[in-house]
């Protein structure tokens, strides 16, 4: 078991105790975690991992410094302090230190799950073993990555801030690939509980969809139509996300800056279906309801029927704009509608179904373009139809694109490779710039 | 939204700070700039009259790097510096490293390592005119790993009393029972370990200044300066600036016998400047400064002071350069350019692990077949490239790999022809060797060592060729300086590289700067189309200390050398591209 609530707080008391500066804040997370990988049908490397981590940063006239350590006893934690405390006088002044947050009222949300808390190497074999022996009843190789994570955070300071949140963790991928080397492709699951853990179930998936994938196609780069399934579609945006920052955008170096000045907050710049919030409390899709600073994380909307309608700011440039401070949020949501992904691909008549990307990285700042290429399973969709697997390509192209270009919507699910909370709609967007084909499988 | 992103080198914060040292370019244009007043200079770069001189000055090669990593690798590592391990923390829980590794032995394990790793960083970060931020930081712990039964198992834990110690190699023990167990019901053959004589003794990195013996303020001062430098030239609306230190301080015990204690010093400075213009828009220019295996001299030989401000004026420079004319042309590669393309190209698909299939999952596999080595030829004859872990300056230098195998130096690509791969203890037998070439590294304490990149690097030509002389050779082309966007497939076959600094060449000349643009060409291809390498004179060090890989992700520090080389490529102009 991490740290309770109860014990989180003997420990702040312990640090902060030691404080002789009067704006002394500290952040602890204690984490266990286990993992078990497995390849060309067999267990590969595992292991168990516990690890405490405590910051303490100690500020006075406008000087500020953080230093980390783990050691956990008196003298250890005494150290610690007094080590930031000389830190901070040898930092020159920060003209923009805030005062420490003091106390705040945050959410509480339940983001753990007793059986996820409670998973070890029996629990991961059992669940690689189905796997395993699944792909090897279809024919194809596997290789994967079972991971759980049992994690306390409290961030406290000593004008009164006591932010604690305890979280579980559970992911599994797949990736199923045809013994010619042809087909691949991947499945996974991500979720604060592991009741809904199948290692078979994820091989089953991954398998039949490998299978189809064989002997892709060659098609010509150039722009298509295509219909992104969830993981493709959190790929892009986490471009758009990462870009939301008020300050870039006032400081004219970022696509959200307004040509002449400012920034574009509540313009109508997408799609009016384009709908993107963030929620920690949500009940299937739980996340931490404060940042790493003590900052409350309520919901937030950030774009509402196709209009900007917040970005996210630090508290100093909240303060000098007279705005309301954001962090960057702990979970992205974006609405959809009831379509199936079978009714999006119905009514393209020609396209290409993106199941995921793969290196996608920032290209030009400025038009908020990136790249990166599509990877186990690229379909061309044909008459409403999958017509015929196809090879991978590489797209240069903006995740403005999908907000702006969009056709349709399906379900929101959640998208099972990314890191955070993400849960989006697969997406059927128009004039997608593939720029390049790849011969990789 | 964060997603993950495997195989890769790493974006985000640590990506910013691994910029390089200065562009041969720079050097060439700095003889007028200096001549003349800055508003003038100003105008000059602003309108890109400056470049059109089309005057190269091949000055001497005056670029900081640690002594000795100009020149590829001697094949033994550099010698120990002589002090840095006294009152090491690691050193005084050697027994605990004892304990665990004992205790595994008694429970029949065939193998058993500990490794007590205190891993220590200190940072300076500065935007614009203020420090924003002072830190250190230290984490210290042991990670125990086994081979029971055919089977690996691991713990690790930061708690350094023996009752933890013992209680992770239990449950080190148990795993490693569970995974033979599961390995026996999917009908898997046992792993084994080739064999490693015990080694003894202590390696410390060479370094001339520690780093923690400079006090912060020394360092805020000094990176604060190189800023506001930046800041002062006209055009220049913001900066970022850092240096970090990084100290990793390691013991492995293994069941061999082997017990070695190291000391690594890794530098890494950091200077952007980011021009905002009303109409234009904005654009960013980075120092290339590489990360090193070094001191603090190492950071102090870089003048980040003195640099800045043409930092600050490439920034401007980009906002009003012309598009690039796409299509395939010859492209030039600076070495700060170059030994990123070195990495994702060749370093990562000649992974024997990768190409056997066991990062299927996420980094991906190889478009190197496991049976290729002296059959596949991947580059012209100009191409030479070497991995070795013995080079002065290199991140990933070391004295013994994190299985206690001496580091080496051999040959992975012979005059264009794939000879050599990278293993561990656990691979070798794969393809019929009967030792590992020494490449096993896990992240912190926290971290299972599996097979991680040397460093990497194409060999100089023998005819000895200046950057000038590349150019000089070349019709119609581009010339691409430090690290821009980067992007390549899961087998490495199709990649897009961007740069910090592009410049157009024209019958033999630099003619001017141009905007974005990016390079795409398919692994095989660009290879086979070297046609000229610089000689050992153009010889540089670059580097990243977030090479990615494995599940759950862990980042190796490694480094890339390099000469100058000429490639044909598909040229894109990314400012026209949406």
């Amino acid at each position: 078991m991490t740290l309770s609530r109860s014990q989180a707080k003997k420990w702040v008391d312990r640090v902060l105790t030691q404080a002789s500066f009067g704006d002394v804040r500290v952040r602890i997370t204690d984490e266990r975690r286990g993992h078990l990988r497995f390849a060309k049908g067999q267990p590969t490397t595992e292991g168990d991992v516990e690890r405490l981590e405590i910051h303490v940063t100690a500020a006075k006239d406008g000087r500020h410094a953080t230093v980390t350590g783990n050691r956990t006893d008196d003298a250890g934690l005494a150290a610690l302090v007094e080590q930031a405390e000389a830190l901070a006088e040898l930092a020159p002044p920060d003209p923009e230190l805030m005062p420490p947050l003091g106390k705040t009222t945050h959410a509480t949300v339940k983001a753990t799950d007793g059986a996820a808390a409670r998973l070890g190497a029996a629990e991961r074999a059992k669940a690689v073993a189905a796997a395993i022996t699944t792909a090897k009843d279809k024919g194809v190789d596997v290789a994967g990555f079972l991971s759980h994570a049992e994690t306390s955070t409290v961030v406290a300071d000593r004008a009164g801030l006591f932010a604690f949140h305890q979280d579980t963790r559970v992911s599994m991928t797949t990736t199923c690939r045809t013994s010619d080397g042809t087909g691949s492709a991947r499945a996974g699951y991500a979720s604060f509980a592991a009741g809904g853990l199948d290692g078979a179930a994820l091989a089953e998936d991954a398998a039949l969809r490998a299978l189809k994938s064989k002997n892709p196609k060659k098609v010509d780069p150039g722009r298509y139509t295509v219909v992104l399934m969830p993981d493709a579609v959190a790929d892009l945006l986490s471009f758009f996300s990462m870009a939301l920052g008020q300050r870039a955008a006032d400081e004219g170096r970022s696509w959200f800056a307004k040509p002449g000045g400012g920034s574009k907050v509540g313009e109508s710049l997408f799609d009016p279906r384009v709908t993107i919030f963030s929620d920690p409390k949500n009940a299937k899709y739980p996340s931490s309801p404060f940042a790493r600073d003590g900052r409350p994380q309520p919901r937030v909307e950030w774009v509402k029927g196709g209009r900007l309608l917040s970005l996210t700011a630090e508290r100093y440039w909240a303060d000098k704009q007279g705005i309301p401070s954001r962090p960057r949020p702990s979970s992205w949501f974006m609405e959809g509608t009831s379509a199936s992904l079978d009714d999006l691909i119905a009514d393209v008549d020609k396209g290409i179904l993106v199941s995921r990307f793969w290196y996608n990285r920032m290209l030009a700042r400025r038009s908020l373009t990136a790249t990166g290429l599509t990877r186990d399973g690229t379909f061309l969709i044909e008459g409403g139809r999958i017509a015929t697997p196809i090879g991978n390509l590489r797209y240069n192209d903006s995740p403005l694109t999908l907000l702006t270009k969009l056709q349709a919507l399906g379900t929101p699910e959640r998208a099972a490779f990314a890191g955070d909370v993400v849960v989006v709609p697969p997406l059927v967007v128009r004039d997608f710039n593939f720029e390049s084909t790849s011969d990789a499988i | 939204m964060r997603t993950r992103d495997g195989d890769t080198i790493a974006r985000g914060r640590r990506i910013e700070k691994d910029a390089w040292a200065a562009p041969d370019a720079r050097r060439h244009f700095a003889y007028h700039r200096d001549a003349m007043p800055t508003s003038r200079r100003q105008f000059l770069a602003a309108s890109g009259l400056l470049t059109s001189a089309g005057l190269l000055v091949p000055g001497p090669a005056a670029w900081a790097m640690p002594r000795g990593a100009k020149a590829p690798a001697p094949g033994t590592p550099p010698k120990s510096a002589a002090s840095g391990l006294s009152g090491s923390p690691v050193a005084a829980h050697a027994a605990l490293a004892r304990v665990a590794v004992e205790e595994a032995t008694k429970a029949k394990a065939a193998y058993a390592d500990a490794r007590i790793v205190q891993w220590s960083t200190e940072g300076v970060d500065v935007r614009d005119e203020r420090v924003s931020g002072v830190s250190s930081s230290t984490d210290t712990g042991i990670g125990v790993r086994v081979l029971v039964d055919g089977a690996w198992g691991f713990a690790a834990t930061d708690d350094l009393s023996e009752a933890a110690v013992r209680a992770a190699t239990k449950r080190a023990l148990e795993a490693a029972k569970i995974g033979a167990k599961l390995r026996a019901d999917v009908g898997a053959p046992p792993i084994e370990l080739a064999p490693a004589p015990a080694a003894k003794g202590t390696w410390v990195a060479p370094f001339e200044v520690d780093p923690r013996s400079i006090s912060a303020r020394d360092k805020a001062e000094l990176i604060l300066e190189a800023s506001q430098a930046a800041l002062r030239v006209q055009g220049v609306k913001h900066t970022r600036a850092g240096v970090e230190s990084i100290v990793e301080d390691k013991l492995l015990v293994t069941s061999d016998g082997t017990e070695v204690h190291q000391l690594f010093m890794r530098m890494s400075p950091s200077l952007t400047a980011t021009a905002v213009h009303p109409r234009l828009g904005f654009a960013s220019r980075d120092h290339e400064a590489a990360p090193m295996l070094a001191g603090w001299e190492y950071v102090t030989s870089l003048d980040l002071v003195g640099a800045a401000p043409e930092i600050g004026h490439e920034a401007v420079q980009k906002l009003h350069a012309p598009a690039v004319k796409a299509g395939r042309r010859r492209l030039i590669l600076a070495p700060s350019n170059l030994w990123l393309t070195i990495h994702e190209s060749i370093g990562h698909p000649t992974e024997l692990d990768r190409a056997m299939g066991f990062e299927a999952d996420f980094a991906g596999t190889s478009f190197i077949g496991p049976d290729a080595a002296g059959k596949l030829r991947l580059g012209s004859k100009k191409v030479t490239i070497v991995a070795d872990r013995t080079q002065p300056g290199g991140l990933a230098t070391t004295g013994w790999d994190d299985e206690g195998v001496t580091a080496q130096r051999w040959t992975m690509v012979d005059e264009g022809l794939f000879v050599g791969w990278q293993t561990t203890r656990d691979q070798a037998a794969w393809i019929g060797d009967k030792a590992s070439l020494g490449t096993a590294y896990g992240q912190k304490y926290s971290g299972v060592a599996f097979q991680r990149m040397p460093n990497v690097s194409l060999q100089p030509g023998s005819e000895g060729y200046t950057t000038e002389d590349l150019i000089n050779a070349t019709d119609d082309g581009v010339y691409v300086t430090g690290r821009g966007s980067w992007s390549i497939d899961h087998q490495r076959y199709n990649f897009q590289f961007s740069g910090q600094t592009f410049w157009e060449v024209k019958h033999g000349r630099i003619v001017g700067p141009l905007r974005d643009l990016a390079y795409q060409a398919n692994t095989v291809d660009f290879w086979t189309s070297c046609d000229m390498v610089g000689g050992a004179g153009t010889y540089r060090l670059g580097g990243s200390l977030g090479d990615g890989k494995g599940q759950p992700g862990q980042s190796n520090s490694v480094s890339h050398g390099c000469p100058p080389a000429r490639f044909m490529a598909n040229i894109i102009d990314t400012g026209a591209s949406k």
